[in-house]
């Protein structure tokens, strides 16, 4: 059994060796198909993810609003522990506060000015982002109306309003005089965005704690996480359930119409991926039975010499295997290297590697080569040979 | 003699020719499917995105100077409208072909019959217009909206109850006030007032949830403003902006004539928002950043994703047909032997294997450039619901494309065989 066994070996490898160019060409074919099989469907699974990301570009897809007068730092930080750290882009916190420049009236924002960038990516600044110490944006719509330009020096006045408690106090102490704050803050950019976030100015919260002299409360919270549908879902309710003083909405134009686009984008790889991969297995299948005719000859020698079409089979199965089998893994880490570069180039971030679809691709390959390699193998087994050697 | 050579080798060895023909057939057709579905990706996921709703907002010109700031402070706003008159004009630009939906508003202030404040917002809802151009179209908040969600009733069908007083509210309003659907609201305006049919309910997730939504005359009738548009939203399809746009988009004097000509004649989106402030009076356009920006990093993403896929696809299909016909001409060595035993000089074998394979490449590629067009069919009707067009192009690339690879596939190996000893071929070596 065992020296039986040791001739089958030797004829597959002997007769795969021998013949090494054909082989090369049939292990080349499979490869091909391998890589393509391995690297779409990498592509596939990880399309979602890398697009998701790119949606993010439409900004928050999650506010927090306050269950009751307003809420803090603390709650945000509170909230933002049940989202996964991986799939929270940014935060943004935003206070409001009616503010003067040049006496007129207008609404400043506050905000955590790093975090802007990432919530809302798409705001156009010109100029430069305004860090902290007396730095501010100003909307395009109060730089025309009011004529200011980057580079430009205001004063910003609050006025502390009659509902504030303590300010009340102090001034009526002081013969109902309401004593302005003052500061003077530095233009360094004009927001642009096309929508209403022209009509505010724009400041960080510690500019505005300066300004009004206490801590601010935040008003409405900006959250940009890449995820969608029910996950996104859970994470509202999760945070609306579990932290008492925000609750969390949906901004339900950027949801409902990524989870639209996303599927439709998803839809697309997929029946790309169906058809490439029809279509390259039956040319794998072809290029195998046309080596495997060749050998038409051979088979009908070996019939001849007394061979039984079952062992015939079982030796062309083999190579058909061993083929397969490495052409399997070839492909495995040519067509994970093709999913890298996409992703590298397209959305430039790595891609995770799958270890489940690297006995697919394998399984897959052998199947198809076997069943490639059995049709040519069959019909010239059920030739007589001395026909088959004949040539007809 | 030489055709007849070459039908008889087509004839009698149809079977093996007919394997070469399908493989070069299915490599065509996966190139052909591929590329015809990477020239219309762009526009079909463009349309795809045009759920985010409008990337152009058209105002007075006065009013986005000032109204907007005034309105913070909770007053009227500011009594500069564009003429409703001018909407048809939008779709007689340059690039009319790229506006896909456009609306008006108009906001109103009323009261309830309970004394509260509400806002009465006019607009189209599924507005039928027909063009000069002899096209129709239905443009409105329907398809501009999307993402609303109708938790009862359904869109107001402006077709079919033009001259009925029906609206929209949305879901906190509906809650406030205890209507539902087949109710009548009754809202005072500054001029007149009125009574309409709710014929829907709506979900925006926004301030919209508290307002009434009705027909543009309506909402005007209410406030006395015939034929005033407070703001025009329009959906655009654009090409995402390069560096000439930017500098474009900041003034349009700075360009000179050429890269005007440019820039005037390409779809970006600074170039269509000029065209509509040049047709609409008095009217600023601007692009809505968070839809137009965000539009054009995903367009370009899509695209490299499905170019890199197509180069893929490419290369398996060159590669499976270069690999088949290598085989199925080392496959030939005895025939190729026997000819140069009774005489045949290499050129004439050449010219003879070539030609065959050339002819079967032809044959196989113009049935592979049918299926394959079929192919982007089915992609193109299932994921996005509309036909994928023919591109002329697509046909030259392919054709070059099987005849090189064929040929690529074939020389080698011929001239690998012609440098075999006849004697040493036939006797089997």
């Amino acid at each position: 059994m065992n020296k039986k066994r040791k001739m089958y070996f030797r004829m597959i490898t002997a007769s795969l060796m021998r013949r090494r160019s054909r082989m090369l060409i049939a292990l080349l074919a499979i490869a091909i198909g391998a890589t393509i099989l391995s690297g779409l469907v990498t592509i596939y699974y990880d399309v979602p993810r890398q697009m998701g990301a790119e949606f993010r570009n439409y900004g928050a897809n999650m506010i927090l609003v306050a269950s009751e007068e307003s809420f803090t730092l603390e709650d945000v930080d509170q909230s933002m522990s049940y989202i996964k750290q991986n799939e929270l882009v940014g935060v943004t916190p935003y206070h409001y506060e009616t503010v003067r420049i040049h006496e007129l009236p207008v609404l400043a924002a506050a905000m955590d000015l790093e975090q802007v960038q990432k919530t809302s990516p798409y705001w156009n600044v010109d100029g430069d982002w305004a860090a902290s110490d007396g730095e501010l944006m100003i909307g395009k719509t109060i730089a025309s109306d009011m004529q200011l330009g980057v580079g430009d020096s205001i004063t910003v006045t609050w006025t502390p309003s009659a509902g504030d408690a303590e300010a009340e106090t102090t001034a009526q102490n002081e013969d109902e005089l309401i004593l302005d704050n003052e500061m003077e803050m530095t233009i360094t950019g004009i927001v642009e965005t096309g929508g209403s976030e022209e009509d505010y100015v724009y400041m960080s919260l510690a500019d505005m704690e300066t300004l009004t002299g206490t801590v601010p409360d935040l008003d409405i919270a900006e959250v940009s996480v890449s995820a969608s549908g029910a996950d996104l879902e859970n994470y509202k309710n999760a945070i609306t359930d579990n932290v008492d003083a925000v609750n969390a909405r949906l901004v339900k134009r950027v949801t409902a119409s990524e989870t639209t686009v996303l599927s439709k984008l998803q839809a697309l790889v997929l029946l790309v991926t169906i058809i490439v991969l029809a279509l390259t297995m039956i040319t794998v299948a072809t290029t195998m039975t046309a080596v495997v005719t060749e050998r038409r000859k051979e088979i009908g020698l070996r019939k001849a010499l007394g061979a039984s079409d079952q062992s015939i089979r079982m030796e062309f199965l083999g190579e058909g295997l061993l083929l397969g089998g490495l052409g399997g893994i070839l492909g495995s880490i040519l067509g994970f290297a093709f999913a890298q570069a996409v992703s590298i180039n397209v959305f430039s971030s790595s891609i995770s590697f799958r270890p489940l679809l690297v006995p697919i691709t394998i399984i897959v390959s052998v199947v198809v080569t076997g069943a490639a390699c059995m049709i040519p193998v069959r019909s010239a087994t059920d030739v007589d040979p001395a026909l088959v050697l004949k040539g007809e | 003699m030489f055709i007849r050579m070459i039908r008889g080798a087509l004839i009698r060895q149809w079977k093996k020719m007919a394997m070469i023909g399908f493989t070069i057939a299915l490599g065509a057709s996966l190139a052909t499917a591929m590329l015809s579905v990477l020239y219309d990706v762009g526009d079909k996921v463009n349309q795809e995105l045009k759920a985010y709703g409008a990337n152009i907002t058209v105002v007075p010109k006065e009013a986005s100077v000032i109204s907007d700031l005034y309105d913070v402070e909770g007053g009227e706003s500011s009594g500069a409208y564009l003429k409703e008159d001018e909407l048809g004009k939008i779709k007689t630009i340059f690039w009319a072909f790229n506006i896909v939906d456009y609306t008006p508003f108009i906001n109103v202030n009323a009261k309830l019959d309970d004394g509260s404040s509400v806002k009465v917002v006019g607009s189209w809802f599924n507005h039928h217009m027909e063009l000069p151009t002899g096209e129709s179209l239905d443009a409105g908040i329907t398809s501009l909206r999307s993402w609303w969600e109708i938790t009862a009733g359904s869109w107001l069908d402006e077709q079919a109850e033009a001259d009925e007083n029906a609206a929209m509210i949305g879901t906190a309003l509906a809650e406030k006030t205890g209507l539902t659907v087949g109710d009548t609201i009754h809202v005072t305006g500054d001029v007149s007032d009125g009574s309409y049919r709710i014929v829907g309910i709506f979900d925006a997730g926004g301030e919209e949830d508290d307002q009434i939504y009705t027909p543009l005359n309506t909402a005007q009738a209410l406030a006395g403003l015939d034929g005033c548009v407070d703001s025009i939203e329009v959906s655009a399809l654009t090409t995402p902006d390069n560096e000439l746009a930017i500098k474009a988009a900041k003034d349009p004097g700075s360009l000179t004539i050429k890269q005007y000509e440019t820039w005037y004649c390409t779809a970006y989106v600074s170039s269509i928002c000029f065209q509509i402030q040049e047709v609409i009076t008095d009217s600023v356009a601007n692009p809505v950043r968070q839809v137009a920006d965000s539009e054009g990093a995903i367009l370009d993403k899509t695209q490299m994703l499905m170019i890199l896929i197509t180069i893929l696809s490419m290369i398996g299909a060159a590669l499976g047909i270069c690999n088949l016909v290598t085989a199925s001409v080392m496959e030939r060595s005895n025939e190729i032997g026997l000819m140069k035993a009774v005489g045949a000089q290499n050129s004439q074998i050449t010219g003879l294997v070539l030609l065959e394979i050339i002819i079967v490449a032809i044959i196989g590629g113009a049935i592979g450039y049918v299926a394959g067009f079929g192919f982007a069919q089915i992609i193109g009707h299932t994921v996005f619901g509309s036909a994928i067009t023919m591109r002329l192009v697509v046909i030259p690339i392919v054709a070059v494309i099987v005849i090189l690879v064929t040929l690529a596939g074939s020389i080698p190996a011929i001239r690998m065989l012609l440098r075999l000893r006849p004697c040493e071929v036939l006797h089997g070596r």
